[in-house]
């Protein structure tokens, strides 16, 4: 370690503990030296500081040793006392507050990084002012009569060669009665060195008469002891100097006037020489000598075993004296107060072997004393000697603490010197590098008192700061702490600044409590200075706090519109974030050939839109080539997005209040760039000046700024919102461009509570872009914020009318497409595709005129016109408007759609339209109208339709038809069913009567119910067909009991309509299903079940009735092979078994449904067991299983069938086969051929005769194209024959 | 139970991954931001006394006032911190054993992400059940 005195504390220590010089001086002395603009202390202060005095000194040793150093403190009469405790704290606040100002002005800028300021050096960062504030604090406490180095070592008399009777005058100035309490009262010795001057002003008189008065000072007083000081030699008083000795002293530096001004260089001489010689001829010899009796006296009285005996002995007998801490217990006289001057003397005099061994022998007295205050007085002597002597620091710091604690113990008449001795302290641990622990004392001076506490705990975070490792938490801490005592004594711009300083450790902290506090206490400590910008700043940072309570919230945001209404301006906030944007949720839709009906339409996926209007549209390159023949446009087309003039660009964006708080949004709108050019240098520039624009973090704008002559290039929507607390809004913003150039959407900008308008800009890579060009896209990710504006194009409005958004499946209903072409401008060749044509399709127009459902009824004469199935067709594609609607409308054109809730479910229907401008002048030559519906469909009917054979006639079927409500609520009323096709005939199994009348069916309510159904071409004739009622081949039952209408004719549209396309579905649905082919018509039946609902209007109106169809599609008749055959003959015979076996004829007719000639082989089989083996062969397992669901009647005994199978092998061959056991022939397409048969019964009873088989061989099956991948497996098989039961009985 | 208590944890990063107020005294409003303030300068002392002890838990290392801070740093320098006005030393050396063991649990979880805070219900009503058992 360095030299102790070379240290901060050891310079402070060298400055303060000097020997005191009492100046006492007459009015007119005062007067001279003012005209200098100093005091005489003030003039005598620079040369009582000797930097190289170079003075032999010998104390109580031999040794004598050279003093370098020296000063003396020269103090007036009247300063010698206590000072004024209210004064001091107002001398200090005056230097705190000056240091404030001065500082503060500086501190405006940016907080220093905190890892510059950890680099640079101790002193840099740690204010100056500190020094002058410990130093008042320090000479706060001087003149306490407990210690001695403040008691005047000498008198300087000084009385000017003016006034009269100078020798008179230097008696009367040294009147006791005027002297400081300190001397009279007995706390130190008046018989102090006197050393007279004579001030003799050269501007007032000749010197003789100076010269005389000092011959009668040098006999009155002594020679040695008296001097005569010569000031204000120059005559004009410009006297100019080169550094002003007296600047440093001076404090205020208020007066113009040179300092100085009338002293030349002989009277700075002379001053210089007089206070050389008074300090080392008179005082120095003078403290030496003290010393030495004063040691003399203190060796004799107390040192030695004798003496100490003694002592202890009177101090015990002393102990029950009363305690009087406060009074001055020992005067000058005492031995006590002689140790300790002895002591103090020596430390002035830098021998400091002397002063501790002084103070040790004192400390202990006073401790057995208990006069704790002197005790803590040399316990801090004794800390700073062992300083000094840099010995011992262990020793030091117990003495400064025990000094420290005692003066805490003795309460508030220590108070000012336990400031004194912790700064000290602080100062020798600092000294040390012991930095943390120097901060731990100044945080123990750190009082009551607030200001002080604010200054000591403000050094207390340097010292943190400069401890290694570098404590920065605790730094940042401590200024805060310090700020807020700031605060609290009204300092706030010291508050700011050490509240800055805290904030370089917090910024960008995730302890969020402790961001929050510092940012908003700065922000309001700057608005009360006025300082609003700043204020703003930093309260901003706050205003987010979802975390605080809300309280605290309303306490952030209350402050902020204060300050913001004080200021009186409308501030502009960049990134605002009150509210919060949500930027990945941003969406722009805009229309350039793609036109939205509806904002849902806009969000659906583009690939869908394109997957639907993909062949309608041309393609992208033809139109590309298009327009770049035709017009010369620049590059930067191709890469921006297009839109069209007048027609809006919208920008959803969310909007969340993280606050608990609600608050309200204003005027939320989009800033836009409009520029008239396409050139790109021009948007460039605009480009620069949008960014410059927005670097300055704040900015004061004038209302009616720029954003009037915008009006007139776009126009933009404004929104007022108010939020609740946490809440999120998707808020849809639009601009619509009014001229064509090019347009840039910025951000959008807001106004908070109606105060602070905020502002946020859009970043192109944060927004998700709705649109997207397919291959564009790739090119142009970063441009898409920037528009071309196109001249105006007609835009067609379209929407499909009374669209409902829930209906029960099945519900058929007609609606009408309304399209509207605002503009003059006529579109053509307009094209439409619907997405989901089993859900809505195109109607006739016709059918606007009709009345609905009446129109769907079966009418006499049947003049429908048998278009409807090629419309159906054509819908499956794109259906071409006819071209005499596509002009410019004054009315809508309006077009029927049917509509058919084809399945439960929630879907979605999208429709596009095509058309082109009559204009092909524009960059756009065609447009799209897409629209969108959601809509929901409830399950209402479930139908089952079920088919077998009948067993009992060829060509017959039997229906079960199970049909279960599955709403909740609804009833339907079945009203028909019918069967598609030309070939079929349907009729109820048993015709209607009251009894099983079909009523309503309730919700929840099941029914069944049974058909026949006939395959109608057995007669084969097609000119039947014709003749028949259903032309278009529809078999219809009616189920109603009731005459409420006629049946529906499903041949025409939109039954038939959808009909195709749930064919088309419900095929898709049923891939590998047998058999669909090879049969055509025969194998499959398709069903359109149509029942209805009374929907229970409001009084007045009739209900109206819906209708509701349900189409079941290929349903499989139960038989797959081609042929059909049946068991004809008796049913019960009777027969004499005593005569003869029964011989019974039985004849097969067997029908051939294919196309192609079939070739069969009946087999009869004797042998049951024979049966069963061939039932297990492979393929034909199916087919046996579907010819027993086949012998299901009207109930289900399966069981009793199976029963009387198994019966029949316990029956040893009651009858066979006669004739032959197998039988082929070949049969034409559509033909029949009885086949007779035989059997012979011996014995009675009841036989089933299905121990037959039937092979089938289709003949011609390698030519037949259609079913090649059928071929190898169906194109034969082998049929178990059909249960067939006989009776015979004996005939009697 | 103490009358204040505050209890955190600081991620390596010292990032606060937890707090809570376990406190009975009805949390003052400006309380939230002085306990932030002392445990946040604690976390100095921490870092001194990390590594010259290999004790994990490191009681009363740091007092403002009558607050007194206790530490319990884990091997990953996740440290609980406490800042209580209590002396109950083996109550608070329960309370962070068995907070650790919570939080060991939850890093457990693979949807928990490690130095990521720690949102979870089911951890906050255990710790001041913790609390009101030990403090």
């Amino acid at each position: 370690m360095a030299d102790p005195a070379n240290t901060k504390l050891g310079r402070m220590l060298l400055d303060e503990i000097t020997p005191v010089v009492m100046v006492l001086r007459t009015p007119l002395v005062e007067e001279s030296c003012r005209k200098n603009g100093l005091s005489l202390i003030e003039m005598l202060a620079p040369y009582s500081n000797f930097n190289n005095i170079d003075v032999p000194v010998r104390t109580a040793s031999d040794q004598p040793y050279r003093l370098r150093k020296f000063k003396l403190r020269l103090f007036y009469d009247s300063e010698i006392r206590q000072p004024n405790i209210e004064a001091a704290k107002e001398r200090l606040k005056q230097v705190i507050t000056r240091a404030g100002d001065k500082d503060f002005s500086d501190q405006c800028s940016d907080p220093p990084d905190i890892e510059s300021l950890v680099a640079t050096s101790q002193q840099e960062f740690v204010p100056s002012w500190f020094q002058n504030f410990n130093k008042e604090l320090v000479d706060a406490v001087s003149f306490s009569e407990h210690e001695a180095f403040d008691h005047p070592v000498a008198c300087l008399v000084a009385v000017s060669s003016k006034d009269k009777d100078p020798i008179g005058k230097f008696v009367d100035l040294f009147n006791t009665n005027q002297l400081p309490s300190l001397l009279n009262d007995g706390a130190m010795d008046p018989k102090i060195l006197k050393y007279f001057l004579l001030v003799h002003d050269n501007q007032d008189g000749e010197l003789e008469k100076a010269t005389g008065v000092l011959t009668a000072m040098r006999s009155t007083f002594g020679a040695n002891d008296c001097r005569l000081l010569c000031i204000n030699s120059s005559a004009d008083g410009m006297e100019e100097h080169q550094e002003n000795p007296w600047a440093s002293y001076k404090n205020i530096a208020s007066n113009s006037k040179q300092l100085g001004c009338f002293l030349n260089v002989d009277d700075i001489e002379e001053l210089r020489n007089t206070m050389h010689d008074l300090s080392s001829k008179h005082i120095i010899p003078h403290m030496e000598l003290k010393i030495r009796v004063l040691n003399q006296q203190v060796s004799a009285t107390r040192k030695g075993f004798r003496n100490q005996i003694k002592n202890l002995w009177w101090r015990k007998g002393k102990d029950d004296a009363p305690e009087n801490p406060n009074g001055p217990m020992y005067t000058f006289s005492s031995t006590e107060s002689q140790i300790r001057v002895l002591g103090d003397y020596a430390f002035m005099l830098r021998d400091y072997e002397l002063a501790l061994s002084n103070y040790r022998l004192i400390s202990t007295d006073y401790k057995l004393d208990k006069a704790w205050k002197h005790y803590a007085g040399v316990q801090e002597m004794m800390g700073l000697a062992y300083f000094m002597l840099d010995q011992s620091r262990k020793d030091a710091e117990y003495c400064m603490e025990n000094a420290f604690t005692t003066y805490l113990k003795i309460g508030s008449s220590g108070g000012r010197n336990v400031t004194r001795c912790g700064i000290w302290w602080a100062e020798m641990l600092k000294a040390r590098g012991q930095f943390k622990d120097a901060a731990g004392v100044y945080f123990r001076i750190s009082g009551e008192e607030p200001l002080h506490s604010a200054v000591m705990l403000e050094q207390a975070s340097y010292c943190f700061l400069s401890s290694t490792p570098t404590m920065l938490r605790k730094y940042g801490f401590h200024l805060v702490l310090s700020g807020d005592l700031y605060k609290k004594s009204d300092q706030i711009k010291h508050a700011i600044r050490t509240y800055r300083g805290a904030l370089s450790v917090f910024k960008g902290t995730t302890w969020n409590h402790i961001r929050d506090h510092v940012h908003f206490h700065i922000g309001k400590w700057y608005a009360f200075l006025g300082m609003f910008d700043e204020a703003i700043k930093h309260i901003l940072e706050v205003l987010a706090c979802g975390h605080q309570s809300k309280a605290t919230q309303e306490l952030f945001l209350w402050d902020f519109f204060r300050i913001v209404q004080e200021t009186g301006k409308t501030f502009e906030v960049f990134r605002l974030q009150l509210p919060v944007i949500n930027f990945p949720s941003i969406k722009i839709v805009f229309e350039d050939h793609r036109t939205y009906a509806s904002p849902s339409a806009a969000i659906v996926r583009e690939s869908l839109w394109q997957s639907l209007e993909g062949d309608m549209i041309p393609s992208l390159s033809a139109m590309k080539t298009n327009w770049l023949d035709s017009k010369v446009l620049p590059k930067k087309y191709k890469e921006s997005n297009v839109c069209v003039a007048g027609e809006a660009i919208k920008v959803d964006i969310s909007f969340r209040n993280p606050l608990q708080i609600p608050v309200s949004i204003s005027n939320v709108s989009l800033i836009c760039k409009h520029s008239a050019e396409y050139d790109e240098t021009e948007s460039d520039a605009i480009g620069s000046l949008t960014e410059c624009h927005n670097d300055k973090e704040l900015r004061t704008i004038s209302v009616s700024g720029d954003f009037s002559l915008d009006t007139s290039l776009f126009t933009l929507s404004e929104v007022d919102i108010s939020m609740q607390g946490g809440e999120t809004m998707l808020v849809q913003l639009t601009v619509t461009p009014k001229i064509e150039g090019t347009l840039k959407l910025v951000g959008v900008r807001w106004k908070l509570s109606a105060s602070v308008i905020g502002i946020c800009n859009f970043h192109s890579d944060i927004i998700r872009k709705k649109v997207a060009k397919g291959k564009r896209k790739l090119k142009q990710v970063k441009d898409n914020l920037q528009f071309l504006v196109i001249k105006s194009l007609p835009r067609l409005e379209g929407v499909v009318d009374d669209l409902p958004k829930t209906v029960y499946a099945g519900e058929l209903r007609r609606l009408t497409l309304e399209l509207r072409n605002p503009s003059k401008i006529s579109v053509k060749n307009l094209k439409m595709r619907i997405s989901h044509p089993r859900f809505l399709n195109i109607a006739a127009q016709e059918v606007m005129n009709s009345e609905f459902p009446t129109c769907l009824r079966k009418q006499e004469n049947s003049s429908q016109s048998c278009t409807q199935m090629d419309a159906a067709k054509a819908a499956n594609s794109v259906f071409v408007f006819p071209e005499t609607t596509a002009n410019s409308w004054e009315t809508p054109l309006k077009w029927p759609l049917w509509f058919r809730a084809a399945a439960a479910g929630s879907i979605s229907l999208y429709m596009t339209i095509y058309y082109e401008m009559e204009d092909a002048s524009s960059v756009i030559t065609y447009r799209t109208l897409r629209m969108h519906y959601n809509l929901e469909v409830l399950p209402s009917l479930e139908v089952s339709l079920q088919t077998s054979p009948c067993p009992s006639r060829l060509q017959e079927f039997l229906v079960r038809m199970d049909v279960v409500n599955r709403t909740s609520s609804e009833s339907f009323l079945v009203h028909q069913l019918s069967c598609v096709g030309d070939q079929w005939e349907l009729a109820l199994l048993r015709p209607i009567d009251s009894a099983v009348s079909f009523e309503l069916l309730m919700a929840g309510q099941a029914m069944s119910c049974f058909f026949k159904l006939k395959y109608g071409r057995r007669q084969g004739s097609t000119e039947e067909k014709i003749s028949s009622l259903a032309t278009s081949g529809r078999a219809d039952v009616r189920l109603v009991d009731s005459d409420s209408g006629g049946l529906f004719d499903t041949s025409i549209s939109p039954f038939d309509l959808f009909h195709h396309y749930e064919r088309l579905h419900q095929e898709r649905h049923e891939q590998g299903s047998d058999g669909v082919g090879i049969m055509g018509h025969g194998s499959t039946v398709d069903f359109i079940l149509i029942f209805e609902s009374q929907r229970e209007s409001n009084a007045g109106l009739p209900s109206t009735t819906e209708v509701f169809s349900h189409h079941k599609c290929h349903c499989k008749i139960a038989s797959n092979s081609p042929i059909w055959w049946l068991m004809d003959g008796p049913r019960t015979v009777r027969h004499d078994f005593s005569a003869a076996f029964c011989e019974i004829n039985l004849s097969m007719t067997v029908y051939n449904s294919s196309e192609d000639v079939v070739s069969v082989r009946i087999s009869t089989l004797d042998s049951t067991s024979a049966i069963n083996s061939a039932s297990v062969s492979g393929n034909e397992v199916g087919w046996h299983d579907t010819s027993h669901l086949s012998e299901i009647k009207v109930t289900s005994d399966v069981m009793g069938t199976r029963f009387g199978k198994a019966l029949s092998p316990e029956s040893v061959s009651p009858f066979i086969w006669s004739g032959s056991s197998s039988t082929r022939f070949n049969l034409e397409p559509l033909s029949s051929v009885v086949v007779p048969l035989q059997i012979s019964v011996f014995s009675p009873g009841t036989f089933d005769l299905s121990n037959y088989s039937l092979h089938w061989n289709l003949v011609t099956s390698c030519d037949g194209g259609d079913d090649d991948e059928h071929g190898s497996r169906v194109s034969s098989g082998t049929c178990q024959g059909h249960s067939y039961h006989i009776t015979v009985l004996q005939k009697e | 139970m103490a009358n204040t208590a505050c209890f955190m944890i600081v991620s390596k990063n010292d990032i606060p991954i937890y707090e809570a107020e376990v406190g009975t005294v009805p949390k003052k409003e400006d309380a939230a931001h002085q306990h932030q303030f002392i445990l946040h300068a604690a976390l100095d002392i921490v870092q001194d006394m990390a590594w010259t002890t290999s004790a994990m838990f490191l009681k009363a290392i740091d007092r403002f006032n009558d607050l007194v801070v206790s530490v319990y740093i884990k091997v990953i320098h996740t440290r609980l911190m406490l800042l209580h006005d209590s002396r109950n030393d083996d109550g608070i050396k329960s309370f962070f054993q068995e907070v650790h063991e919570l939080y060991i649990k939850t890093l457990l979880n693979p949807l928990y992400l490690p130095g990521s805070r720690i949102t979870s219900s089911h951890f906050d009503t255990k710790v001041r059940a913790l609390a009101r058992k030990y403090l």
